[in-house]
C-alpha cells in the first residue's frame, strides 16, 4: 500500500513538474496568473467608469433611441427561439460525459490488458451498448432532425 | 457626469485638468467610418499599412455611432441617405465633431442634380471640409491632424450636462 | 441568313396587320410599331425557335416635351443564341395625361419588372397589368417625374425634406 503511494507520488511531482517545486503548493504557483487577471478586470471596469465620471451627460430623445442603421427600429425583440437547439445542447451534454469516461479508460487500456485480460475490453463494451441503445431511442424517435 | 466641466475657475488645477483631458481626447480619436460612396475606399487606404491611421489613435473604426467622437462623412450624400446620417450622427455621444470628406459632401460635388444635398452642411454641423474627389489618404490624416489641433484647444467648460428635454405630453 | 433581313421578314409575315418601321442605323437595329401590340410581338420575338430573344436588358423611355406625341417607350431585347441586340420603340398617342399608359411586359420577360418601376418614377408612364408599380429611387410620395423635361435640374425646392440643422 504505501509503496503504490510512494510510485504515485513520485510519479506526479518527479515526472512532471522537476524536482524543484517541491516545497511551493498548488496554489503559490499560481498567484502571479490571478495578479495579472485582477489587474486586466480593474483596468478595464476603471476606464469604463473613468468615462461615465468624466464625461458630459448630454442626452437628447435622439440620442437614446435604437440603433438601427439610421432606420426607425421596426418590430420588436422578443424573438422566438426554436427548440432544436435546446435538444442539440443536451445530446452533447449526455454523450460528451461518455466520452469522458472513454479517456482514461483508453489511456490505461494497453496496461490493465496485459494484466487483466478481457475483462477491461468486456465492461466498456457493456458501457457503450447501454449508451448506444440510449442513441437508438433517440435516432428512432426523431431526436436527431433538424427540421 | 460631467465631473470636470464643473470646475468653473480658471486656476492652474483646472487648466491642467483641461489640458489633460484635451490632450487624451485628441490622441484617441475615434472615428466612426460613414462611408458612403468611393470617399470610402481612401478612408480604407488611410486604415491600411502604408498611411496608417492607426499611428494617430485613430486604431478602431468602429461602425456604431455610441463608441466613436469623430464622423467621418465619406461619399455622395442623397436627400434618401441625409436622414440617416443625421440620425447617426444624433445617435453619438457628446463630444463629436464632423469630416466632410470630399467634394460630395462638401458642396455637392460633381453632382449638380435635384436628389443630392449640396453640401452637408445644410444639415450638419461640419468642422473639417476637405477637397479632393476623392481625398488622398494623406489629404485625410491632415484633416486628422487638425481636428486634434481643434479638440487639443478645448476646454472641459466646453461640454456642459445637458438635461433631457421634457417632452410634452399629448 | 442574317438576322438584319430574318427579322424584318418574320415579323411582316407574323403580324401583317401591323405597321413596322424598320431603322438599321450604324449597325443597331430598331423596329417600331404601335402599343396595341406590344405582348403579342415581344411573346412572338421570345418564343420563336428561330429567334430567341429571351433577355430583355432595358426598359426605358424618351421624353419628347413639344412633339405631337410625348413619349416613346423604348425596349432593348438580346438574343443569346444569337448574340443580338433589337430596339423596340413603342411611341404613346397623345399629349394628356391620360395618354401615358402601355402594357406590361412582365407576362413575357420577368426581369423587366423593376425596370418598368424605373420607368414610371422617372417618366409617369403607368404600365397596366404591372404586379407591383410603385416608385423606385424617390420617395413614395413624391408628386412629380423627376426626367420630365419640364422638371428643373435642381428639383422643386421644398419636394424632398431634409433633416433639421440644430
Amino acid at each position: 500500500m504505501t509503496s503504490l503511494l510512494f510510485k504515485l507520488t513520485k510519479c506526479l511531482f518527479l515526472d512532471n513538474f522537476g524536482i524543484q517545486n517541491l516545497s511551493k503548493s498548488m496554489i503559490e504557483q499560481y498567484i502571479p496568473v490571478f495578479l495579472v487577471l485582477g489587474f486586466a478586470v480593474f483596468f478595464a471596469v476603471a476606464v469604463a467608469l473613468s468615462s461615465g465620471i468624466f464625461g458630459p451627460q448630454r442626452p437628447t430623445t435622439e440620442k437614446l433611441s435604437t440603433y438601427e442603421s439610421g432606420m426607425k427600429p421596426v418590430g420588436t425583440t422578443r424573438e422566438r427561439i426554436s427548440v432544436k437547439y435546446y435538444l442539440v445542447a443536451m445530446f452533447f451534454i449526455i454523450f460528451d460525459l461518455e466520452v469522458i469516461f472513454i479517456y482514461p479508460w483508453a489511456v490505461e487500456f494497453k496496461r490493465l490488458f496485459g494484466e487483466i485480460g478481457s475483462p477491461v475490453f468486456i465492461s466498456m463494451l457493456i458501457f457503450l451498448i447501454v449508451l448506444e441503445l440510449g442513441y437508438l431511442y433517440a435516432y428512432r424517435k426523431g431526436g436527431f432532425k433538424w427540421d | 457626469m460631467g465631473l470636470e466641466a464643473r470646475l468653473k475657475s480658471e486656476g492652474f488645477i483646472t487648466s491642467t485638468v483641461d489640458a489633460v483631458v484635451a490632450w487624451a481626447r485628441e490622441n484617441s480619436v475615434w472615428p466612426m467610418p460613414m462611408g458612403i460612396s468611393c470617399c470610402a475606399i481612401e478612408m480604407m487606404a488611410s486604415g491600411d499599412p502604408r498611411y496608417d491611421i492607426a499611428r494617430f489613435g485613430s486604431e478602431v473604426m468602429r461602425f456604431t455611432p455610441r463608441q466613436c467622437d469623430l464622423m467621418i462623412v465619406a461619399g455622395t450624400v442623397t436627400y434618401k441617405m441625409a436622414h440617416v446620417v443625421r440620425k447617426i450622427y444624433d445617435q453619438m455621444p457628446d463630444p463629436k465633431w464632423v469630416i466632410a470628406m470630399g467634394a460630395c459632401t462638401s458642396s455637392g460635388g460633381m453632382y449638380r442634380s435635384y436628389n443630392v444635398v449640396q453640401g452637408i452642411d445644410q444639415f450638419l454641423p461640419v468642422d473639417i471640409y476637405l477637397a479632393g474627389c476623392p481625398p488622398r489618404p494623406d489629404n485625410l490624416l491632415n484633416a486628422l491632424m487638425q481636428i486634434q489641433n481643434k479638440i487639443g484647444k478645448t476646454k472641459a467648460r466646453d461640454f456642459q450636462d445637458k438635461k433631457l428635454p421634457d417632452l410634452t405630453v399629448l | 441568313m442574317n438576322l438584319r433581313e430574318l427579322i424584318p421578314q418574320k415579323l411582316q409575315e407574323k403580324f401583317p396587320q401591323v405597321k413596322f418601321k424598320f431603322v438599321d442605323y450604324r449597325g443597331d437595329l430598331s423596329v417600331q410599331f404601335d402599343k396595341e401590340h406590344i405582348i403579342n410581338i415581344g411573346r412572338f420575338l421570345k418564343e420563336d425557335p428561330e429567334l430567341e430573344f429571351r433577355l430583355c436588358e432595358d426598359v426605358t423611355a424618351i421624353d419628347w416635351a413639344e412633339r405631337k406625341n410625348r413619349f416613346t417607350v423604348v425596349y432593348h431585347i438580346f438574343s443569346m443564341k444569337h448574340n443580338f441586340r433589337l430596339r423596340l420603340k413603342v411611341p404613346l398617342i397623345g399629349n394628356e395625361e391620360s395618354d401615358y399608359d402601355i402594357d406590361s411586359v412582365t407576362v413575357v420577360w420577368k426581369g423587366a419588372n423593376w425596370m418598368e418601376r424605373e420607368t414610371y418614377d422617372m417618366f409617369g408612364i403607368k404600365f397596366n397589368n404591372h404586379p407591383d408599380l410603385r416608385r423606385m429611387y424617390m420617395p413614395e410620395d413624391f408628386q412629380y417625374y423627376p426626367l420630365r423635361k419640364d422638371f428643373p435640374l435642381m428639383g422643386i425646392p421644398g419636394s424632398l425634406p431634409l433633416p433639421k440643422k440644430e
